[in-house]
């Protein structure tokens, strides 16, 4: 008996003593990354990179309060970035070691949720639109309202996302989509229980395949996601509706509680190379805030590309999220009469 | 000898306190709690129930009642058939026969249940098989049936094992003797084999009823995230409101309703038995 | 027995994997006949049984039931009830529902059901029970049940498979002249299945035994036990001792080396036979006096008689003396020559 504990401790020392690298821990949104340029980093600097994912802001949130892993490098939304400044969650940023911010097309710089730009870097950038089948709709789609046209009965798909479905409601409505006001809500709400007939279902990210298969004649989707599936189906458009929606920006900070903001640093800056945010953003085909990444990508069909690349200068209604505080209660019960109410 | 089982039983006891006492327990206490402000105060209150009824709620509860029901019975409709075939089979051959319908549980259910997802789609294998016939295309995802076909795919094993348990134990000798008296196959279905496997039938409707009830990842996947049923809104308290006290609250109603249920069966299966008459024979023999 | 004929059996044969059970079934079966299908273990009377109820189809043969074809009938049609070996009784019926479980499937108007129940129970003694849980009543009351069960649907033939053999032996004697008596009122044909001997002498009119799928012999109780047409009948009805001898001429047989007078003829010249002595018919005397002699091997006390054994060269015979004898003792035979019975050689 003795003599196996022995054995295995050992084995457990051995196993454990092995890689001596520094380690850094990165916790970014699924397929967010190409993981290629992970192998780059560890390499280059001799480290090991652990990566984690999360499905949601809210999920990574309690992840980083709960505070059992130590994360040096978090890719949140600008709402949520918000929130853990408020919080104190997050370290002040050293750009001096960080120079390629100089990468960064400016107008991405110092945003709302930042406006010092202290504490996060951009990452990736979005904006939420409609992506419609050309066979099915006759003409083009310009606003949301064409969601609740009943000619595209059963062939429409929402959202499964709390802030993005009341977001098309309340732009249609034209009010804002960080109202604190409950009467706003409510008239969203109603909106969208009187859509609901024509309604596939509101999913999340089955939708990229469902829309590339031809499932549906409409869906609300990510620009990204429509980046793909128009690549996928060339029957596919993509439009961001005359009323407004929402822009959003995926930015990377540091957790005051990272054991290594040095390396952490190096990692942000890492990832504003030129060929490195190339790399990432041919995998993930979201808009990129990186203005030698969009040199490159020139004449490729991709700076001309509304999913891909608006002229943000012709959407006047684009509205960042932000945090909303303890009105989220009221969100959250509209969210749930909603999908309860929904026939 | 006694003595010793006790004691082996003493660490299973530790261990279903510990798994199911104090969690049910804690759910219990929970739901009569709200937290409210910073920082958090707690108090006792019946407001979590008040909350739940609600008629959007209440009507999530029975949508999801009748689905469950439907599916057990579709399961039931399908599982006593086959359970009958394979004990009907060559010994020997009965063992790979219940194999063909276990084997798929090996899979994760999550997959299982994804599958359908491209069977069903309006481009899906479904509806282009319908197409060659000239029929459809069918819009067969995100609806009742969807769910409640991915609900029977799911459970039909937990009905089709126990019930295939019980007609087993059914001495084929009474089979013999019902028909030698005049029963021909359909009476002797109703008049002895109904009867002697209704324990099993129960057992079957009871482990079919309980996971339809609840579930959750059937109807968010087959359904979409506005088909809501009573596991999907307890899983949205927990994982994206954040509301543990309303979640729990729902959850001991469940809980009571499923309870409810499986007494309401229990006394369909014990009121058929006839209760014995006191005395004693008079005769030795 | 001058009856009718009620069931025909033609050449029946059952074939199972090969298996031969039934090789090929010639029997007729009476109206109002206590008839016994007697034999070992694996002789086929189970299955030739369940081919009458029903239970089993034979591989080739015919059966006729009042002349018509009985195995175009599914089971639940004919008008054949069977007593299983373990009863078959319904668990989930009381008494009074089981036995009441065939005329409901006649769909009988339940004032007559009540009225031909409630003389059933009369009959096996069991009225203050018949509301009763089958699992509070023992083995023999659970019998009865099985067989009016049966009998009250006054079916023309009553099967019983070996219904007799979990009982204890006082038991199982009473319910013998139980049934017996059954069948003589009833006037129902009772086909009854067993292995014990005893069982069946006492009970049949007709016996048939019944030995690897083929018949044996089929007589009254009183001609088999007597005239056992061949070594198996002989060694299975009764005990018997056979030896092997020569037909000198009718009546006149040889063996043991001595020339005895027999009442049995119609074999050939010197022909080799078997002889079989009961051992009630052998007689001890003097070595002196014995037609032939040996020497006591054993005495065992059997209560009714003494069963001595003695051994002329290699050869044992037994016998059942109410004298006893001295084991190790020479003595002589003796035998009457009505009480030897000569068989065709067996094999």
């Amino acid at each position: 008996m003795k003599k196996w504990l022995i054995l295995l401790a050992a084995v457990f020392l051995v196993s454990c003593g092995g890689d001596q690298r520094p380690r850094l821990f990165v916790y970014n949104v699924g397929e967010y990354m190409d993981t290629s340029v992970l192998e780059e980093f560890e390499e280059e600097y001799g480290v090991r990179v652990i990566y984690e994912t999360f499905d949601s802001n809210e999920t990574a949130y309690q992840k980083l309060k709960a505070g059992t892993t130590a994360y040096d490098v978090v890719f949140p939304s600008d709402y949520m970035i918000e929130k853990m400044i408020k919080e104190d969650m997050l370290e002040k940023l050293d750009f001096s070691l960080i120079p390629n911010f100089e990468n960064l097309l400016p107008e991405f710089t110092y945003l709302e949720y930042d406006p010092k730009n202290l504490y996060s870097v951009p990452y990736f950038w979005g904006t939420v639109g409609i992506v419609y089948d050309t066979r099915l709709v006759n003409g083009s789609v310009d606003s949301w309202s064409a969601l609740w046209d009943e000619r595209y009965e059963k062939e429409i798909f929402m959202y499964d996302s709390q802030r993005d479905s009341l977001m098309v409601a309340l732009k249609l409505l034209g009010y804002s989509l960080n109202t604190h006001k409950t009467e706003e809500l409510e008239a969203a709400k109603s909106l969208l229980i009187k859509q609901s007939p024509f309604v596939i279902a509101y999913i999340t990210d089955v939708v990229i395949s469902n829309m590339i298969a031809g499932n549906a004649g409409l869906a609300v989707v990510y620009s990204g996601d429509a980046a793909y599936i128009m690549d996928e189906n060339e029957s596919m458009e993509y439009v961001i509706p005359k009323e407004g929606s929402n822009l959003w920006v995926d930015a990377m900070v540091i957790p005051k509680m990272s054991n290594n903001k040095e390396l952490a640093h190096a990692f942000i800056d890492f990832i504003l190379r030129p060929e490195i945010g190339l790399a990432n953003t041919e995998y993930v085909m979201y808009s990129t805030p990186n203005a030698l990444v969009l040199e490159e990508l020139e004449g490729e069909g991709w700076t001309e590309n509304d999913a891909f690349n608006p002229d943000l200068s012709k959407f006047p209604n684009l509205e960042m999220f932000k945090d909303p505080g303890e009105f989220v209660a009221e969100y959250d019960r509209i969210w749930i009469e909603i999908l309860a109410g929904a026939k | 000898m006694n003595e010793n089982i006790k004691r082996f039983s003493y660490p299973y006891i530790v261990w279903i306190s510990i798994v199911i006492v104090i969690p049910v327990l804690l759910i219990f206490l929970y739901s009569f709690i709200q937290s409210t402000g910073e920082p958090v105060v707690f108090r006792f209150t019946l407001q979590n129930y008040r909350d739940f009824l609600d008629p959007i709620f209440l009507n999530v509860l029975w949508h999801s009642f009748i689905i469950a029901a439907i599916s057990t019975a579709i399961c039931l409709l399908l599982g006593y058939p086959v359970a009958w075939v394979v004990s009907r089979l060559k010994p020997h051959r009965q063992s790979s026969a219940l194999m063909l319908f276990i084997l798929p549980m090996w899979i994760n259910m999550l997959l299982r249940t994804y599958a359908w997802i491209t069977i069903l789609s309006r481009q899906g294998i479904l509806n282009k098989i319908l197409a060659r016939l000239g029929m459809g295309p069918f819009h067969m995802m995100y609806t009742d049936f969807s769910v409640s076909l991915g609900m029977v795919y799911n459970f039909l094993p937990f009905m089709i094992l126990p019930i295939y348990t019980s007609i087993l134990k059914v001495d084929g000798h009474l089979i013999d003797a019902a028909r030698d008296l005049g029963a021909s196959g359909s009476h002797v279905f109703r008049k002895v084999m109904l009867p002697l496997t209704m324990p099993g039938i129960i057992t079957g409707v009871t482990m079919v009823f309980l996971p339809a009830m609840s579930t959750f990842v059937i109807p968010q996947l087959l359904g979409g995230g506005q088909y809501i049923m009573i596991g999907n809104l307890i899983e949205r308290q927990f994982l994206l409101t954040g509301d543990w006290h309303f979640g729990s609250a729902i959850s001991v109603v469940l809980m009571a309703f499923i309870l409810l249920s499986v007494w309401a069966m229990k006394r369909f299966d014990g009121g058929g038995s006839q209760a014995g008459t006191a005395g004693k024979g008079a005769l030795p023999w | 027995m001058a009856n009718e004929v009620l069931i025909e059996i033609k050449d029946l044969t059952r074939e199972f994997d090969g298996d031969i059970v039934l090789k090929g079934i010639d029997l007729i079966i009476h109206k109002n006949e206590f008839v016994t299908l007697l034999g070992p273990s694996g002789c086929g009377k189970t299955t030739l049984l369940r081919i009458i109820g029903g239970f089993d189809d034979p591989t080739s043969g015919s059966v006729l039931f009042d002349g018509m074809d009985l195995l175009k009938v599914p089971a639940y049609r004919r008008e054949i009830n069977t007593v299983f070996q373990k009863y078959a009784i319904f668990p989930h019926l009381n008494v009074y529902d089981n036995i009441a479980f065939g005329l409901r499937m006649k769909n009988l108007p339940e004032s007559v059901v009540e009225e031909k129940v409630r003389r059933m129970l009369k009959m096996i003694r069991l009225e203050k029970q018949a509301k009763r849980n089958i699992d509070a009543l023992s083995g023999g009351q659970q019998q009865r049940i099985a067989i009016a069960r049966a009998l009250v649907n006054q079916p023309k033939v009553l099967l019983l498979d070996e219904p007799l053999g979990a009982l204890d032996l006082k038991l199982r004697q009473e319910m013998q002249y139980e049934l017996k008596e059954m069948q003589r009122e009833s006037g129902i044909t009772f086909v009854f299945v067993t292995h014990d001997q005893e069982e069946a002498l006492t009970m049949s009119d007709t016996i048939v035994v019944l030995n690897d799928g083929l018949i044996q012999q089929i007589g009254s109780p009183v001609d088999i036990y007597n005239e056992p047409r061949n070594r198996f009948v002989a060694n299975f009805i009764g005990e018997s001792n056979i030896a092997r001898g020569k037909m000198l001429k009718d009546r006149r047989v040889e063996f043991e080396g001595h020339v005895f007078d027999c009442v049995d003829r119609g074999f050939n010249e010197d022909e080799e036979v078997d002889v079989v002595i009961r051992p009630e018919d052998l007689k001890i005397v003097s070595s002196g006096e014995g037609a032939f002699k040996g020497f006591v091997d054993a005495v065992i006390f059997k209560g009714v008689h003494y069963e001595i054994i003695v051994m002329v060269e290699d050869r044992e015979y037994v016998i059942h003396s109410t004298q006893n004898a001295n084991v190790g003792e020479l003595v002589g035979m003796v035998v009457a020559p009505s009480d030897i019975h000569v068989m065709e050689l067996g094999v």
